[in-house]
């Protein structure tokens, strides 16, 4: 076709995506969807299959394609115009009940030409704790409310009875309720813009133009693989859970225009509700590849087919059923993103074409805190503490990662102010900053991660509780890449406060009076004078630290994300008494850590 | 014609090589060249590091000739280091 249509056409679908995510934002009344920005909308062709990938969190791109097949399947027959379906179940296709898909076909003319689909994460979804992620969970019965596809809106008709059997098994159903009427407004825009353009151009036209746009896709992409180097490029992950330790093993194998992410040798499928199903492992391997191998590629079918997931049936990366799950996007995905991200850092490292768009890893380890209880204004709330959206950038051949720089899997994930939270719950923020040495030391840092104190702040019960969800607070899981470190691990601590000390003005763990007790799984109290710490992980670093410049590292304990002792231990700076790097005696310190490392190899212990 | 597995790793097909200083490293996979240091989490990276867990390491692999850091890894006691290498089509490498 000619290339000035394809490409107007290629735009407006672009313009559409984001039209339907700006609809979903505005209309949702969640800080998960509309800060935190845990949301995704994406179109598909008539088959299901991706069209379009939107922003958002990308590894429910695949996930809602699998849904659009499983609807398609289901309803053959039954499918009318302006019809809206819901899926929420893992075993189906979604990642975990708590985070629904709304897809919606696309008519025209009276024939079926695409779908719309979206996710938010509900405010909950009936598992047994509040907020949908589910540490105390057994089993998939004990995570909630779960379909593998039921008809929400029947011609455009809401069906209350449908809706009203939902919201009958939820926390919250006034917020679930709007989460849903999000959604349903995402899909109607999706599918009043897509009838302009299909009215505009004909269905033909804009059918042969998403054709090209899919085959465009595949050609790009495989030339691209093309020039990278054929290779084998492993990694790991480890996800400690109440002391028990699950690995996520990774060897990714490009041969020409091909990519295989075998995950073989990975541990089998946890008690703890971390795993995840094997659409979800397959999203999360993609949730990496889209932005770092076609960030100039249209995200679509076209980018899927050049590569094959091998995923153990019962391992933690494709469990079976009734295993849980509800943890999973903060879990085996995540560590699927993770290991992902560093295979395809490696590969592209190796390549001098390609090495400055090489990456450690970002942001590794969400810590799932949902916050439940009476709030100020004489209701309930449930929500999720925002700054596990915040992350970290990983560092890259040329340049320092981001501080509090967002994640890969979601482009476009962020934190909420403190006051918009202290509005919601009764809780007071004591500090929120950039957390010292978290970022992994090398030549070029790991962004920060972030460090945050909360009490409860008049709270009619006295408090409030949380759920949480940490793992990779024993392992570090931002891993580095060329001799860069990984970021530091997350903590998570209880600070129980002394008889009569108040919290006051503490600005760091140490401050906070009281004896901490590290927690990371299940369900707390905030209450009284108590506080809740959280420290989360920094970026992987970029080569080796002691090649960083003395002046940067001078820099950087001069703002505070370094301190004195890592400068000299890692990095090998001596700071003179200016605050400025001492060029005698960095070199003197740098020479030492270089006889170290020839010594006589340590034995691991 | 020198190609890279990582950045700080080039090979000819053959040998592995520091791409700093030229150290040989041996043949595939190139760890077994290397020094490997496993110090635990505490040591490598200080407080921000110490989780009060034993047991986990960050595994540094260095090269005898130069000492630059080639690669780390996360790793518990026991674990294989990773393995990664290219496919050349003519010999290993």
């Amino acid at each position: 076709m000619d290339p000035m249509t394809f490409s107007i056409i290629r735009h407006r679908l672009f313009r559409i995506v984001d039209e339907a995510v700006i609809t979903l934002k505005h209309v949702s009344g969640s800080a998960i969807t509309n800060e935190g920005h845990d949301l995704m909308v994406s179109l598909y062709r008539a088959d299901g299959t991706l069209l379009m990938g939107g922003v958002g969190f990308l590894h429910h791109l695949t996930s809602a394609a699998e849904a659009c097949k499983a609807i398609i399947r289901r309803f053959q027959g039954q499918i009318g115009e302006a019809d809206v379906y819901l899926l929420n179940d893992p075993y189906t296709a979604a990642l975990h009940t708590s985070d629904i898909y709304l897809v919606a076909p696309i008519h025209h003319e009276g024939r079926l030409v695409a779908w719309s689909a979206c996710f938010v994460h509900v405010t909950d979804i009936g598992a047994m704790n509040p907020g949908g992620f589910a540490p105390q969970a057994v089993d998939i019965y004990s995570e909630g409310f779960s379909s593998p596809g039921l008809k929400l809106l029947d011609r455009g008709e809401m069906r209350q009875d449908v809706l009203d059997t939902i919201l009958n098994m939820v926390r919250s159903p006034e917020m679930v309720s709007l989460d849903l009427r999000s959604m349903i407004a995402c899909c109607n825009v999706a599918r009043d813009r897509m009838s302009a353009l299909l009215t505009k151009y004909t269905a033909p036209v804009v059918d042969e133009a998403c054709a090209a746009l899919v085959e465009q896709s595949e050609t790009l992409f495989r030339a691209r693989l093309r020039a990278l180097p054929d290779g084998q490029w492993q990694s790991r992950q480890y996800l400690d859970v109440q002391g028990e330790t699950a690995r996520v093993v990774l060897t990714m194998t490009k041969t020409d225009d091909r990519l295989v992410f075998d995950f073989t040798g990975s541990d089998p499928q946890s008690r703890h509700s971390i795993n995840c199903t094997k659409w979800a492992a397959l999203g999360g391997l993609f949730a990496p590849l889209f932005p770092l191998l076609c960030y100039d590629i249209t995200w679509n079918e076209g980018v899927i087919r050049p590569v094959t997931m091998i995923a153990p049936e019962g391992s933690i990366v494709n469990c079976t059923r009734p295993a849980p799950v509800s943890v999973a996007t903060v879990g085996a995905i995540q560590s699927v993103n993770n290991a992902a991200c560093t295979t395809i850092g490696k590969m592209l490292a190796a390549s001098p074409e390609y090495r400055d768009q090489a990456t450690a890893v970002w942001h590794a380890n969400h810590f799932a805190i949902f916050k439940f209880g009476a709030n100020q204004r004489g209701g309930y709330s449930i929500g999720i503490l925002t700054e596990t959206f915040a992350g970290a950038g990983g560092a890259r051949s040329f340049a320092d990662g981001v501080d509090i720089g967002g994640e890969i899997p979601n482009p476009i994930s962020r934190m909420a102010n403190v006051e918009t939270v202290e509005g919601a719950f009764p809780i007071r923020y004591l500090f929120r900053r950039r957390a010292p040495d978290s970022g992994g030391p090398g030549r070029y840092r790991g962004g920060t991660g972030g460090e945050m104190a909360i009490v409860q702040h008049r709270a009619p019960a006295g408090g409030i509780d949380y759920v949480i969800s940490g793992k990779g607070a024993r392992h570090p899981m931002s891993e580095g890449l060329a001799g860069g470190y990984p970021g530091a691990p997350n903590s998570y601590v209880w600070v129980h406060a002394d008889a009569e000390a108040a919290p006051g003005s503490a600005d760091r763990l140490e401050t906070i009076p009281g004896t901490p007790e590290p927690v990371s799984w299940g369900v707390y109290p905030l209450r009284g004078q108590d506080a809740l710490y959280v420290r989360w992980n920094g970026g992987g670093g970029y080569g080796d630290p002691i090649a960083r410049d003395p002046a940067a590292v001078a820099a950087d304990v001069t703002s505070g994300v370094v301190s004195a002792r890592a400068a000299a231990e890692i990095y090998g700076v001596a700071l003179a008494p200016d605050g400025g790097a001492d060029s005698a005696a960095t070199v003197a310190l740098r020479g030492a850590i270089r006889t170290a490392r020839l010594a006589v190899p340590e034995a691991a212990e | 014609m020198t190609r890279f597995i990582l950045p700080t790793v080039a090979t000819d097909g053959t040998i592995c090589t520091c791409a700093a200083c030229g150290h040989a490293l041996g043949p595939a996979p190139w760890k077994r060249g290397a020094i490997r240091r496993d110090l635990p989490l505490a040591v490598a990276g200080g407080a921000a590091y110490d989780t009060g867990h034993a047991g986990v390491f960050l595994c540094q692999f260095i090269c005898p000739g130069c000492a630059v850091l080639l690669d780390t890894e996360t790793a518990m006691a026991g674990d294989a280091a990773l393995d990664d290498r290219l496919h050349l089509p003519a010999a290993a490498n």
